[in-house]
């Protein structure tokens, strides 16, 4: 590939990250919408309440600082918002393993409601990065999530539920990844055209 | 910003998005046997129903990927009623399984696919379809012994968060389009 089909492929990406952003700022104001509410409407005990809280505090002064980056016309960069996808994910994972409602007593793992939290996150990073990137993310995704719910498997029962859940966290990235491709040939194709 | 782009645009979006929306209802349609053979229900009947389905979308996906191969423009009314197709076969699956039926996932996918390929007015109508036709069945469906509410609002807020984002994808795609086609001309 000559240097000049380098530079602009090299142009493009970064306008992936430059435009796509404002994507994952919205996929992750919904998993703060999400958590909020169900952090306030499930906890009983105040001390509940307070840490349940806390991660989702956290995720919004980074929502608050992208959004307003963003917002300034000086996107971040790719290492700062990938770290912010992985902060996601983190957090996700951490209340799918440890957090305990009276809405769902003694449900962890397989048997919490949580997990959805992960479909936007996944879709919004597959939308905006390269896709060598969107498959580590994805498949780290999954793998974490299939080690969290490992101990839940007692049955064929579990283990459909939990390769269908999979199945669809991965489709996630994969659609995403593959509408970012298609996106980015029609741009090629508009501007072939024009020649 | 404008919910209805123009008809070539629009017809556009769906030609390109046609292939996403077939790959992704076969993905539907292989998890669902999948799901279905491995270990079925006890019910005939309900499995008979489910698998008779599953091959009907099949079929209806087969004639939508033999036009894509042909290269033939997909019609926008077709195109509609199958994505419409697959939320109903989910819908049924859901329904068929009772209770906390873990099917509902697969709302993610198919919504998901039409989200950047529809106009997003379409795409509006058919994301808030899903997710209130969902919220009525899953709060009328969970088991007792568990606080239905916040279950619900998490999963219906999520189906509205992946549609959201295909949206919010389709303008910040179509503003570059248009940012390109002016620096060129």
């Amino acid at each position: 590939m000559n240097p000049t089909a380098v530079r602009r492929l090299d142009h493009e990406a970064a306008e992936d990250i430059f435009f796509g952003q404002v994507v994952m700022i919205w996929a992750r104001w919904f998993l703060i919408g999400a958590g909020t509410i169900f952090f306030l409407w499930t906890a009983q005990k105040s001390t509940q309440v307070a840490l349940g809280i806390l991660p989702i505090v956290a995720l919004m002064v980074l929502n608050f600082y992208l959004h307003g980056r963003y917002l300034l016309e000086r996107p971040s960069n790719i290492v700062q918002i990938t770290a912010a996808s992985t902060i996601d994910v983190a957090l996700v994972s951490a209340i799918v393993l440890v957090w305990q409602s009276n809405t769902a007593p003694g449900l962890t793992g397989l048997g919490s409601p949580f997990f959805v939290l992960y479909y936007p996150v996944l879709l919004a990073f597959a939308f905006v990065m390269p896709r060598w990137l969107t498959l580590i993310f994805t498949a780290s995704t999954a793998a974490v999530y299939a080690a969290i719910c490992l101990p839940d498997l007692t049955s064929i029962t579990t283990a459909k539920v939990l390769v269908l859940r999979l199945a669809t966290l991965a489709a996630m990235g994969g659609i995403g990844t593959f509408y970012w491709r298609i996106q980015r040939s029609r741009r090629h194709e508009g501007l072939g055209a024009k020649g | 910003m404008s919910l209805r782009p123009q008809q070539g645009e629009a017809q556009a979006d769906l030609d390109h998005g046609q292939v996403v929306i077939v790959t992704a209802r076969w993905l539907l349609i292989v998890v669902g046997l999948f799901l279905l053979v491995l270990k079925p229900t006890s019910s005939v009947g309900e499995l008979r129903v489910q698998i008779a389905l599953l091959l009907l979308l099949g079929l209806v996906n087969f004639v939508l990927l033999a036009r894509l191969l042909r290269r033939s423009p997909v019609l926008p009314p077709v195109a509609y009623a199958a994505s419409a197709l697959d939320l109903v076969v989910v819908t049924i699956l859901v329904l068929s399984q009772g209770g906390d039926s873990p099917t509902f996932v697969l709302y993610f996918p198919a919504l998901v696919a039409l989200s950047v390929a529809f106009e997003p007015l379409v795409m509006i109508e058919y994301a808030l379809a899903t997710a209130g036709v969902y919220g009525v069945i899953a709060a009328s469906r969970l088991p007792t012994g568990i606080d239905r509410g916040p279950i619900v609002a998490t999963r219906v807020l999520m189906l509205a968060a992946v549609a959201f984002c295909g949206g919010v994808y389709w303008f910040v795609e179509h503003d570059r389009r248009r940012r390109l086609e002016r620096s060129s001309s």
